[in-house]
């Protein structure tokens, strides 16, 4: 504990190039929490999945549709139990930059295969009576103040939906239940999409429930041999399967994005480890002097690598502080792409310790010269 | 028995596979309570010399007892655990930490104690009270003139009342004054308070205030003077 004050001191030193090594630390640590919220975010929605609930989509793309008339043959499938469908909407409310994600979904289906939905029994009877009812996320309500009662009117985005606005009613705010639904989504009635639609009876993906997940491959294989050889063939995958396809779209997002952690990560530790070295040169004397009053070799080398690893965790603390404030739903408003998102807990350990392993390798080098001085030369050096 | 004994020391260093003699053969006995002079032209091995003394060097060949320990034989861990216990070093250019006030330069060799932080406070006050710089506890090196610092690196050498003190041409870089308060003060920490003290110098004036002077040429002894004080 004595020795911290001269650590503090020696940190303080350069003031300029104390604050400008932290400032790179906390960018790195910032640019890894950040990156991996969104990752973590990518991946949070497949792994909450549920592993009873199958996606049916067309075998060719998720972005063409296939006809209603896949229900019955879907739900005749053994080892089905329930049927829902879905479609994307793509509007746009207000201004295209208002993005999120609206569905448009058979709704008693859909709420019985989606228990993570969560709404009282008042609001869902609502949403359920009225054909133009809409229910949204509590991130999503929170995010452009939408009430139950509200109106809310969306431009049509895609061209199938022809060229009038949607009118709807806000009939309930849903919180979520888990990982697989996020909170910033729109739902409403397939019907009132549909009616209006240019090519009415299509539907986007199918989602069924199945009674044993165990059997998942061959019920999954059983749907698809059904549609075999039709113009409407289709793929179906479990729930986590479609999610991590959905992440896909965006490519090899674990590799692009620590890549970039990496890089980053890898140039801030030449940058810290440098100024550390650049800082132990400039001290060869003042060590040399600490040698001769009798400060062993290792207390040197503990009271360098100190200083960097000080300096290290002050810039995680502050990177880590920063992702945590920028880096969520509220402020990014991403939620629609990337369901779970934000700096979690395990992010922030996992970034600290970044900012650690920064320090300790950092220091290492200009920790190692200060212990290995020898004293004559040193003091020679000036004298 | 003498404080300090070199026997037969001689160092030499390498530079490019050639050995360069820097001293040859000495051997000296050194009392306690002697305020050694140590005089030579530059390169006779004065500050060679000094630096075995102080354990911060080694010998090629010889021993150096000082005190009941063979300083030679200690590994380096042992020897910086022995410099801290027994040696009290002040350099011509002060050395100090410029981003440690005069108290906390003072109290670096006390960090490697086991003492509280109220004794080492005590300790640094007593060490700069007998320098005469007890008002001066919270300024920077920078703060100070440079007999001032000098002062205080004297107090950073006697706060943990080694065994023997070693000064490396301690008015090198100081005016006639500052340089005169300085041996002052160095024979008083000799009398006063019986410190066994080396010093390096060039300067006859500062030799004179020693009480034994050796003369070092060429990395030999040439002569051994008494000054009978």
């Amino acid at each position: 504990m004595k020795f911290i004050g001269l650590v503090l001191k020696s940190a303080r030193r350069s003031k300029r190039r104390t604050f400008l090594t932290v400032v790179s630390v906390a960018i790195a640590v910032f640019l890894y929490a950040s990156l991996r919220a969104v990752l973590d975010g990518f991946n949070a929605g497949a792994e909450a999945s549920s592993s009873t609930r199958l996606i049916t989509q067309r075998s060719t793309s998720l972005m063409f549709s296939m006809p209603t008339s896949h229900t019955e043959a879907i739900k005749a499938t053994p080892g089905v139990q329930d049927v829902a469908w879905a479609n994307w909407f793509g509007g746009i409310y207000k201004d295209p930059q208002n993005f999120f994600a609206q569905f448009a979904i058979d709704p008693e289906s859909y709420l019985r295969l989606y228990p993570e939905i969560l709404l009282t029994p008042e609001d869902r009877r609502a949403f359920l009576e009225d054909r133009t009812g809409t229910i949204v996320g509590d991130g999503l309500a929170k995010r452009f103040g939408f009430k139950v009662g509200d109106k809310i009117t969306l431009q049509v985005g895609i061209p199938v939906y022809g060229i009038e606005d949607f009118d709807f009613t806000v009939r309930g705010i849903y919180r979520t239940g888990g990982n697989a639904v996020d909170n910033q989504s729109m739902w409403f009635h397939w019907k009132y999409a549909d009616e209006r639609s240019v090519a009415p009876g299509q539907v986007g993906w199918y989602v069924a429930e199945i009674s044993n997940p165990d059997q998942a491959a061959q019920v999954s294989a059983a749907i698809d041999r059904k549609f075999e050889n039709s113009p409407n063939e289709t793929k179906t995958m479990t729930e986590q399967a479609f999610q991590s396809t959905f992440v896909s779209m965006f490519g090899n997002m674990n590799l692009l994005l620590g890549s970039i952690s990496l890089a980053v990560v890898i140039t801030t530790l030449f940058v810290a480890g440098n100024t550390m070295a650049m800082s132990v040169r400039e001290r060869t004397t003042e060590i040399a002097v600490m040698r001769t009053l009798g400060f062993p070799s290792a207390t040197i080398f503990l009271l360098i690598a100190g200083e960097g690893l000080l300096m290290a965790i002050v810039g995680g603390l502050l990177g880590v502080g920063l992702a945590w404030w920028l880096v969520n739903p509220d402020f990014l408003q991403v939620g629609a792409f990337i369901p779970v998102f934000g700096v979690n807990s395990t992010n922030v350990v996992m970034a600290l310790g970044l900012s650690v392993v920064i320090g300790v390798l950092a220091g290492l080098i200009p920790a190692t010269m200060a212990a290995r001085l020898r004293i004559v030369d040193a003091l020679r050096r000036v004298a | 028995m003498a404080l300090i004994e070199l026997r037969d020391v001689t160092k030499s260093y390498k530079r490019d596979a050639i050995d360069i003699p820097v001293l040859e053969r000495v051997s000296i006995a050194v009392d306690a309570g002697d305020f050694l002079g140590l005089m030579g032209p530059s390169g006779s091995g004065k500050s060679t010399l000094l630096n075995l003394l102080a354990g911060i060097d080694r010998p090629t060949h010889g021993s150096i007892r000082i005190g009941d320990t063979e300083i030679s034989s200690l590994s380096e861990r042992a020897l910086a655990g022995w410099r801290a216990r027994h040696i009290g070093f002040i350099f011509q250019l002060y050395n100090l930490i410029p981003v440690l006030t005069a108290f906390e330069n003072v109290e670096l060799p006390l960090l490697l104690t086991q003492l509280s932080k109220k004794q080492r406070r005590d300790h640094v006050m007593t060490a700069l009270g007998i320098v005469g710089l007890g008002e001066r506890e919270k300024h920077y090196p920078r703060q100070l003139s440079g007999g001032q610092e000098q002062r205080v690196a004297i107090a950073r050498a006697v706060v943990t009342d080694p065994t023997l003190l070693l000064a490396d041409e301690p008015t090198g870089d100081l005016d006639a004054k500052s340089a005169g308060e300085v041996l002052t003060l160095l024979q008083r920490l000799n009398q006063e308070f019986k410190k066994t003290i080396v010093m390096v110098t060039h300067d006859p004036h500062a030799a004179e205030r020693a009480t034994h002077l050796l003369h070092l040429e060429k990395g030999t002894l040439v002569e051994q003077t008494a000054l009978g004080r």
